[in-house]
């Protein structure tokens, strides 16, 4: 059992889990939670070197780019605009997941190997 | 009957590491050890901010506020609502209590990672070998002191490229100092360090590493990626004559004895009082102090279309501005009775005088006749 990989796999999850339910049903605590889950997901990737981790890191810093104005402009008042900015950033984050498991099969054959 | 199972086995070659690829290295470990505080601190912020937005009914940014000013003992009151109530006041001090910690801790790690790690020199170092990759033609100069110091300063001159390999982490204030724009501080007898220099793309090589075994070290390295003597130039120092000459056995093109070349030039100056000038400009030119004028070397070839011709036929004294001095014949013999009827041969070397600009223009010439 890696302890990091639940961690970092946990956090991935949580960012889309998170971040679709803020969609479904938009208020300010989801929507903390969102930004919260997609940064801790982003902090984990830090000082990952294989092509896959730097994907990721990529996906991730671009569902952050999305969800941390949607944060601001939802307390400025425009929902509408932060629920579109939620939608980029769930595009983002099914890219993290896709990744994701694209990774836990390769290190599976490679374990195999 | 069992199935036979075949076993497929991959054989991957591993793929060299290169120097940038090492500082890379160093670079993602060194941004690695910022996860845990910022984790740390990110854990508090969203901790604190989601507890005043409970009490605050949902007010995200006098949440965030009073988190940011509780765990950065500010404390400038309780700006957020329902933080003044006593759940509130419970909320902020077990806020306080554990975020001040973390938040001091986290802040502490940042700063040290970033000055003492040195993430930013790792930037730019891993930016600086990322521009050595674009580098031909230049020369490498392993070993950085006054010697080196002074031959970087030619260098500079004529605008001729070079990287600096220096060992001794002790030089990097005077590289800095010199405005060396390419240096590498690290054993330049290692393979990749020289790969990193760009061996494979330059012209030349100085070893002046103060320690003959460092030079032979440096030199075979150096040989090894680039066996021709002619392609790739190694012009070493040695603390003797015997040494010098191991050296160009093993080599190098030329090896110098920094003392029996001081002598040299001294006695130069002893022999010819009378022709002070003349001797101090030929020294001038051929140690590249004279800034307006040079002599260049032009080898003729085996096959060059310029062999057999007179070099009246050239006039480069009239279309070039350049003259030729003397002549080196292929048995080495040094012809100076020069004149226009003079015929260039097959593997002679002309040996022309004139302006920088003027001798550019006509090794261009002398050349573009070649591949013509």
């Amino acid at each position: 059992m890696r302890l990091k990989h639940i961690f970092t796999d946990f956090f991935i999850l949580m960012a889309l889990t998170t971040n679709i339910s803020f969609i479904v049903n938009p208020n300010p605590y989801e929507l903390v939670i969102t930004v919260s889950a997609n940064l801790a997901a982003t902090l984990l990737k830090i000082g990952e070197s294989k092509v896959l981790s730097t994907e990721l890191m990529t996906s991730s810093l671009v569902a952050d780019l999305h969800l941390i104005p949607a944060l601001f402009i939802y307390f400025m008042g425009n929902h509408e605009e932060a629920i579109s900015l939620a939608y980029g950033a769930a595009a983002a984050n099914i890219v993290s997941v896709i990744l994701a498991i694209i990774r836990t099969v390769l290190s599976t054959f490679a374990e195999e190997e | 009957m069992g199935r036979k199972v075949k076993k497929r086995i991959r054989i991957r070659k591993k793929k060299e590491e290169t120097l940038a690829d090492i500082y890379e290295r160093k670079l993602i470990e060194a941004l690695k050890e910022l996860r845990v505080p910022a984790l740390m601190l990110h854990f508090v912020l969203t901790t604190g901010t989601l507890g005043y937005m409970l009490l605050s009914d949902g007010d995200f940014i006098d949440a965030f506020y009073m988190t940011v000013i509780t765990i950065g003992t500010i404390g400038f009151g309780e700006v957020a609502e329902g933080s003044d109530t006593p759940v509130g006041r419970m909320f902020t001090s077990l806020l306080a209590l554990s975020g001040i910690g973390i938040f001091t801790t986290s802040v502490t790690m940042v700063v040290r990672l970033f000055f003492k790690e040195d993430i930013i020199n790792l930037f730019r170092t891993l930016r600086m070998l990322r521009e050595i990759e674009n580098l031909k033609g230049h020369y490498i100069v392993c070993g950085y002191n006054r010697t080196s110091a002074w031959l970087v300063n030619m260098l500079k001159k004529r605008k001729i490229e070079f990287v600096v390999i220096e060992a001794d982490e002790r030089a990097l204030k005077y590289i800095q100092d010199h405005q060396i724009k390419y240096f590498i501080i690290e054993d330049p007898y290692k393979k990749h360090v020289l790969k990193a220099g760009g061996i494979e793309r330059a012209k030349g090589m100085i070893v002046n590493l103060q320690d003959d075994a460092k030079n032979i070290a440096v030199i075979a390295t150096a040989r090894l990626l680039r066996p021709d003597k002619d392609e790739f130039l190694i012009y070493s120092f040695a603390s003797t004559e015997g040494t010098a000459q191991k050296l160009e056995e093993l080599g190098a093109n030329k090896a110098l004895v920094p003392d029996r070349l001081l002598a040299s030039r001294l006695a130069s100056y002893i022999f010819h009082p009378e022709s002070a000038y003349i001797s101090s400009l030929f020294d001038r030119l051929a140690f590249g102090e004279e800034s307006d004028i040079d002599i260049m070397e032009i080898r003729i070839f085996e096959g060059s279309p310029l062999a057999g011709k007179r070099l009246m036929d050239l006039d480069l004294r009239k279309n070039m501005k350049v003259s030729v001095i003397a002549v080196r014949k292929a048995d080495g013999k040094l012809e100076v009775g020069i004149t226009g009827m003079t015929q260039i041969e097959e593997g002679d070397t002309l040996i022309m005088f004139g302006e920088h600009k003027n001798l550019r223009k006509a090794k261009k010439f002398l050349e573009s006749k070649v591949e013509a």
